[in-house]
């Protein structure tokens, strides 16, 4: 992927280019809002990545201007601020995901990957498959090998969003704000609870394991490589 | 403070009552200066009086037309005023002296100030005249002023005398009142150079007579109260946080330099900085919290509440937490009311945190085998969210400490957890104008959680 990076802090600047780059991307770093502000609207980019605290042009005035020109790049915001408003105040202005400092790459590449692969037209899909699992969206059914599988609304919507992100690595923080609208970090294990039992239903009574724990990071569902 | 006292001019109770003494000596002097016309007017009017009363009873003995009498009248009348208080002038057409004590014919005919010199009578004295013709003779009736400006010398050195003494009274009482309010005054900047200087103890004494400066006092001592608990407060944080950030922040160190040691001895460090990574992690997360509590004691938030129902709150943790409880031995249920909605003018993520740390925590303190109920009740006012547990329960007297910053039961020193969770929930709760209860049900805490009804309350 090509994505636009706009970060004044060397070090965290080094230290996610390096890393998009063993990833296997391609990422345009500026240091300024105003630089950035100019790139993002030139040139196609898959994703941005912007820090709120800019010199120039902040962040969030940012990104509103680049929506205001019409560019529909996906963003994403990284904040050192921790704050509670922030996630709102971001998505309002248009960013599409925020991530706090100080961060894991691995979850900066997980959303990286999960925005830039989004469908550019959110088609709608009806079921989801992989391998040999199937998910039925409309009767909310699930089968494996044609056995069908019990699960709670919750576990429906945790499998959902592995399948929707086949291959890829979700993380934990994402689980949490996907599958249960937490947007804080629970001190105990309550996504390692879930995806246990999910395993159980899941994985358990089959031969070939697909949801993968990917470790320190998150969790991965696809078929045996 | 002896420098502010010495110069009772710079004082404001001084200066007040030096102002007040001023005004009040110009209004005495102004009425003063009042009366004082008004008195010099009517005695005037009455000599006036007198002296037209003299003249037409002189005129009177001349209602015969008879010349000898009134001449005779007018000596009689000269000779028996002797003092020359009374003085009179009968003359002809010619200004000739028919008789009296001194000749009148330049005086005007009517009432006229003329100065008299007569043998007798000190030079300079005022008198006061009524000229009037009896048939073809003037008769002039004149009245010394002497009298009339001795009445008013008197009058005007009793009122100076007045004035002086009001003037010395003022400023004796303004200085004494002055000076006690200045003591007091005095106390309470005493009072304030002591707190600025460290000594958060020290209050202003009050003398409960509940006057205006007893009342700000006592406002004063209400909010050094309130300051020295936050400043404790604030003392125990920093030491806490300095605990609390220290231990991780030393055993990070100690993990890099056995790291180091073990990169000079060409060994392989992975263990190591997975180790590193986890203490970072953990001080991130310390003051990721820490920022959090911070943020929403500021209130920012505020401007986004919406009504959120809290039952829906309550079934999605107890949702997410059920399996988290029974997979630790513990069971958690929850006692809602179907299809009730319990709304609260507030926001969900932070609710959302609230209750999952209340969970959070009592799962954390709480022996396996545990059971966490979870409730929302509530009426028009009020809407209460209980978390209660069978637990261990927490001793009476640290209930109170358990919502600081960083407070840990000794108990619970070795169990993770940043000692922030129930701090947040304080946060929280205040954010949304919530009242914290907890209450001791032996065995286990009950923790209420009361919040303000939001209008669209309704089944």
């Amino acid at each position: 992927m090509r994505l636009l990076l706009i970060e004044d802090d060397p070090r965290t600047a080094d230290y996610i280019v390096r890393g998009l780059a063993e990833a296997g991307h391609v990422c345009d770093l500026l240091r300024d809002g105003h630089d950035g502000l100019f790139a993002a609207t030139r040139n196609a980019y898959d994703v941005i990545v912007a820090d709120r605290m800019l010199p120039g042009l902040d962040g969030l005035s940012m990104i509103k201007a680049v929506r205001a020109a019409g560019v529909r790049t996906p963003a994403i915001f990284l904040t050192s601020i921790g704050g509670v408003d922030d996630r709102v105040e971001g998505l309002e202005a248009g960013g599409d995901d925020y991530l706090v400092k100080p961060f894991a790459f691995s979850e900066l590449l997980a959303r990286i990957n999960a925005l830039g692969r989004r469908p550019a037209a959110q088609e709608q899909k009806t079921s989801l498959r992989v391998a040999d699992l199937e998910m039925d969206l409309i009767q909310r059914r699930v089968t494996r090998q044609g056995q069908a599988i019990d699960l709670q609304p919750r576990e429906f919507s945790l499998l959902e969003v592995l399948m929707r992100g086949e291959g890829r690595v979700i993380t934990r923080t994402m689980l949490l704000e996907r599958v249960w609208d937490f947007h804080f970090d629970p001190k105990t294990s309550v996504v390692e609870t879930h995806i246990s039992r999910l395993r159980t239903k899941v994985d358990k009574p089959f031969e070939i394991p697909l949801i993968h724990t990917v470790r320190n990071t998150g969790y991965s569902l696809h078929a045996p490589i | 403070m002896n420098g502010a006292r010495s110069s009772l001019l710079r004082s404001t109770p001084f200066r007040l009552a030096l102002t007040f003494a001023f005004l009040f000596l110009l209004a005495f002097i102004l009425s003063g200066a009042i009366v004082y016309q008004l008195m010099s007017a009517e005695l005037t009017k009455r000599l006036d009086q007198s002296i037209k009363e003299t003249h037409s009873l002189i005129a009177a003995t001349y209602a015969e037309s008879d010349e000898e009498d009134l001449v005779a009248t007018v000596r009689d009348h000269a000779q028996f005023s002797q003092d020359s208080d009374q003085i009179f002038s009968l003359t002809d057409h010619n200004g000739n002296r028919l008789a009296g004590d001194f000749t009148a014919a330049g005086l005007p005919v009517g009432f006229s100030m003329f100065t008299a010199t007569l043998p007798g009578v000190p030079p300079g004295t005022e008198y006061r005249a009524y000229s009037g013709m009896v048939g073809n003779n003037k008769l002039t009736v004149a009245f010394s002023l002497s009298e009339t400006e001795a009445l008013e010398t008197i009058a005007l050195m009793s009122f100076g005398w007045a004035t002086l003494f009001i003037t010395g009274l003022a400023v004796a009482g303004g200085a004494v009142l002055a000076s006690r309010v200045q003591r007091r005054l005095d106390a309470i900047a005493a009072t304030m150079v002591d707190v600025s200087h460290g000594r958060l103890g020290a209050r202003i004494p009050l003398i409960g007579n509940g006057d205006d400066i007893d009342g700000v006092s006592g406002q004063v001592n209400a909010a050094l109260d309130r300051l020295s608990a936050l400043v404790d407060g604030m003392r125990e944080v920093s030491a806490n946080i300095a605990h609390d950030l220290k231990t991780p922040l030393n055993r990070l160190q100690m993990i890099l330099e056995s790291a180091a040691d073990k990169t000079a001895a060409g060994k392989d460090v992975s263990g190591e900085l997975a180790d590193a990574r986890t203490e970072s992690l953990q001080i991130n997360e310390t003051f990721d919290a820490l920022l959090r509590i911070a943020q929403i004691e500021a209130g920012a938030r505020k401007a986004r509440f919406v009504d959120v129902d809290v039952g829906h709150i309550v079934e999605t943790i107890g949702e997410v937490y059920a399996d988290v409880a029974e997979d630790d031995g513990k069971s958690l249920s929850t006692g809602l009311v179907p299809d009730t909605k319990w709304y609260v003018h507030g926001d969900r993520d932070l609710l959302m945190q609230m209750l999952s740390n209340l969970v959070e925590n009592a799962l954390r303190h709480c022996p396996p085998g545990t059971a966490i109920e979870l409730n929302v009740t509530g009426n028009a006012d009020r809407v209460a969210v209980h978390v209660r547990d069978d637990g261990p329960g927490i001793p009476a007297e640290e209930s109170e400490k358990v919502f600081r910053r960083l407070y840990r039961l000794d108990s619970s020193r070795t169990t993770p957890g940043s000692g922030l969770g129930l701090s947040l929930v304080k946060a929280v709760a205040d954010l949304h104008g919530a009242t914290i209860e907890l209450e001791e049900r032996n065995p286990g805490l009950g923790v209420t959680v009361s919040f303000p009804a939001a209008r669209s309350q309704g089944g």
